[in-house]
């Protein structure tokens, strides 16, 4: 083998070289990128739940994501307005505008269906989770890495995760959901990605609901905005001046 | 200078300001409305044989109620209102047509960490669920509708300094019940209010302190932390030296068999020294079923002991004895004595007029359904306030709930005293 074909075949082999050297933590950071184009952004974001297949209950959120680990979550529909939840790292908050206090939350406590809290506000898996590479497999015909992952921190949503991520864009693919007790709580396919301002981000998550049968959850992320959000938007005590 | 100047003149500044600043931040803004319009029917069934109001004699009762509320929030920049009306009508009396401005405030960004309020709002300050002894700046609260579900808490007036830097904010309220009258401002005691919060390590820490006029400051803190993925759990603790809460003089008393020929209440303990303090003990765990249940103890010591609870209630039979004529006395000192009792209904306070008492709520969602069971039990006697409750969301806009509350105990104790022995309500909310 002449050293030209050498070089060509070294050329051709990088991309699979740099991301065969990856870490599990690495690839798993890599993958939270699908979810988290900006610096800071507000992501606009549908809920509909289906039981048996029938449509069940529809919610309209709006979610302002600053840095690595602050997100306020607004609630647009009518019987919900003036709701926002707010979450700093893993502590939670929830504001009701009848209570007109921030009430502290657990992560377990749902958004809507079986989009937990932590579904719609919490992005980055790699602040909260340890990975480990369990195997690569083919999943819908896409080559895998197969991520065992481990709630680093008590506030995390979850206990544990295998976490199936696309080799070739490092995406997350599917999910299944472990509770404490071991329980298989439910599996989330992230479906669909979409193409916003040069980035690839996620634009629709499907979540099966484990232990009731013929529940679903569709998740869709319609529209990403950049944007300068102020910080004190992210103040528990602020919650009650946003409208 | 007089202080009516002075008043005058920082009035003036604050006007000044908000003229200023107003064009700039109103009209760069949008408008943001909340309506809802709520219709509450409700029956009562009388507790007939109650000592406070026997045969429902003294204070007559309704056993039917509706109620209808309309409530507008408007925002428009730095502008919100919040505008109540309603309609109730009930067996016993006229209809009855109100509003009210719940709120109206002006609250502006002076830098993006400094925030300026001033003008009528609802603030909410603590922790608890039911209870909430930091909440020195609440409207008066019912613990029995946490979530004000007829908006029936109006704001307070006031001027408020935020200051949020990081996940740390320091706010200070001023607290004035101004009015104007007959073109003069008037204003009551003066009352300041300081809070200090931060999440340190996990835990919501808020430090808090309280100064009223003619009054010994107040001072506590409350705290919020979670445990794993399904507990919470919460505090909070007011302290003060002295009271200067009014009791029915008789609680002092060995003999119940006396008329009072003025207002019987008195601060027994404004200059007692005494550290009179409120506690509040709670957490929520919430199942892998959604299921989420709250439970709080509550204790205050400016609430009656056991002792002079029973003489109260002894005070109140004797004169419910002269009532029913079982006690014959001259026909001058029925009226009297009927005052007695219509006075001695001020000892009973939704909030609990004894020391110590349980909280427990369980609540469950279920598609558009809600299911929701509140108890609440005073520790000393035993009687309680059982609210099992369910909704239905009909559609984004229409919601419909039924709320069966029943008090139980007997007739001497606090909640089997009540006026009511259940009531059930029906409700219809629509919202925009």
């Amino acid at each position: 083998m002449n050293l030209k074909y050498e070089i060509l075949l070294l050329i051709l082999s990088l991309p699979y070289r740099i991301f065969a050297q990856l870490t599990a933590q690495e690839i798993l950071l890599r993958s939270d990128q699908s979810r988290n184009g900006w610096e800071a952004f507000v992501v606009r974001t549908q809920i509909t739940n289906y039981e048996q297949g029938k449509l069940k209950e529809e919610g309209n959120f709006e979610v302002f994501i600053k840095g690595e680990d602050r997100s306020l979550v607004k609630f647009l529909n009518a019987d919900v307005k003036g709701q926002y939840l707010l979450m700093l790292e893993d502590v939670m908050w929830i504001y009701l505008p009848n209570t007109r206090k921030p009430i502290r939350i657990t992560p377990l406590q749902r958004l809507m269906g079986d989009a937990s809290n932590g579904d719609v506000a919490r992005t980055r898996y790699a602040q909260d989770y340890a990975a480990a590479l369990k195997r690569e497999e083919t999943l819908d015909g896409a080559g895998c890495y197969v991520l065992d992952l481990t709630a680093k921190r008590d506030g995390a949503t979850y206990h544990k995760i295998n976490y199936w991520v696309t080799k070739e864009h490092l995406q997350p693919k599917k999910a299944e959901i472990y509770l404490s007790s071991g329980k298989h709580y439910k599996t989330i396919f992230y479906d669909a990605y979409q193409e916003t301002s040069g980035r690839v981000l996620l634009k629709q998550m499907t979540l099966i609901d484990r232990l009731r049968e013929g529940r679903k959850t569709i998740m869709r992320l319609t529209s990403y905005t950049p944007q300068d959000i102020p910080a004190k938007y992210f103040n528990k005590d602020y919650l009650e001046k946003l409208k | 200078m007089t202080s009516d100047y002075i008043r005058k003149q920082s009035l003036l500044f604050l006007v000044r300001i908000l003229i200023l600043t107003l064009p700039n931040t109103v009209l760069a803004q949008e408008l943001t409305y909340r309506f809802s319009l709520v219709n509450e029917a409700t029956t009562n069934k009388l507790n007939l044989s109650t000592p406070l109001n026997y045969e429902n004699r003294i204070l007559p009762q309704p056993k039917t109620e509706n109620l209808a509320v309309a409530n507008l929030f408007l925002n428009y920049g730095v502008v919100s209102v919040s505008l109540n009306g309603s309609a109730s009508a009930n067996n016993i009396s006229k209809p009855d047509y109100s509003s009210s401005l719940r709120e109206v405030y002006v609250d502006y960004s002076l830098t993006d960490e400094l925030n300026i309020l001033v003008g009528k709002k609802i603030l909410k300050w603590g922790t608890g669920y039911a209870f909430n002894p930091t909440g020195v700046v609440e409207p008066q609260r019912n613990p029995s509708d946490p979530s004000d579900r007829l908006n029936q808490y109006e704001g307070r007036k006031l001027l408020s300094l935020g200051g949020f830097v990081g996940g740390s904010s320091l706010t200070l309220v001023y607290l004035n019940d101004v009015s104007l009258r007959e073109s003069k401002l008037q204003s009551t005691d003066h009352e300041l209010a300081v809070r200090v919060y931060s999440l340190v390590g996990g835990v919501d820490l808020s430090l808090i302190a309280h100064f009223k006029q003619r009054q010994k400051p107040e001072a506590g803190m409350n705290a919020a932390y979670v445990v794993g993925s399904n507990l919470e759990l919460h505090a909070e603790v007011l302290a003060k030296q002295s009271s200067r809460s009014l009791y029915h003089r008789v609680i002092t008393s060995d003999d119940e068999r006396q008329f009072f020929s003025s207002y019987p209440y008195v601060p027994l303990y404004e200059n007692s020294g005494r550290i009179f303090y409120k506690l509040l003990l709670g957490g929520q765990y919430t199942f892998e079923s959604g299921l989420n249940i709250t439970l709080e103890y509550f204790h205050n010591e400016e609430g009656l002991s056991e002792k002079e609870w029973k003489q109260w209630m002894r005070f109140i039979k004797f004169h419910n004895d002269i009532q029913q004529g079982n006690i014959v006395i001259p026909p001058a000192l029925v009226e009297l004595s009927r005052y007695n009792l219509l006075w001695s209904l001020q000892t009973v306070s939704p909030r609990g007029t004894m020391r110590d008492y349980l909280f427990a709520r369980g609540y469950y969602t279920l598609d558009a359904w809600s299911f929701e069971l509140m108890y609440f039990t005073n520790i000393a006697d035993l009687s309680a306030v059982v609210i099992p409750s369910v909704s239905s969301r009909l559609s984004e806009y229409v919601s419909v709930y039924s709320r069966f509350t029943l008090f139980l105990g007997k007739d001497d104790s606090e909640y089997g005293a009540l006026f009511n022995r259940y009531a059930v309500n029906l409700g219809i909310r629509f919202q925009l």
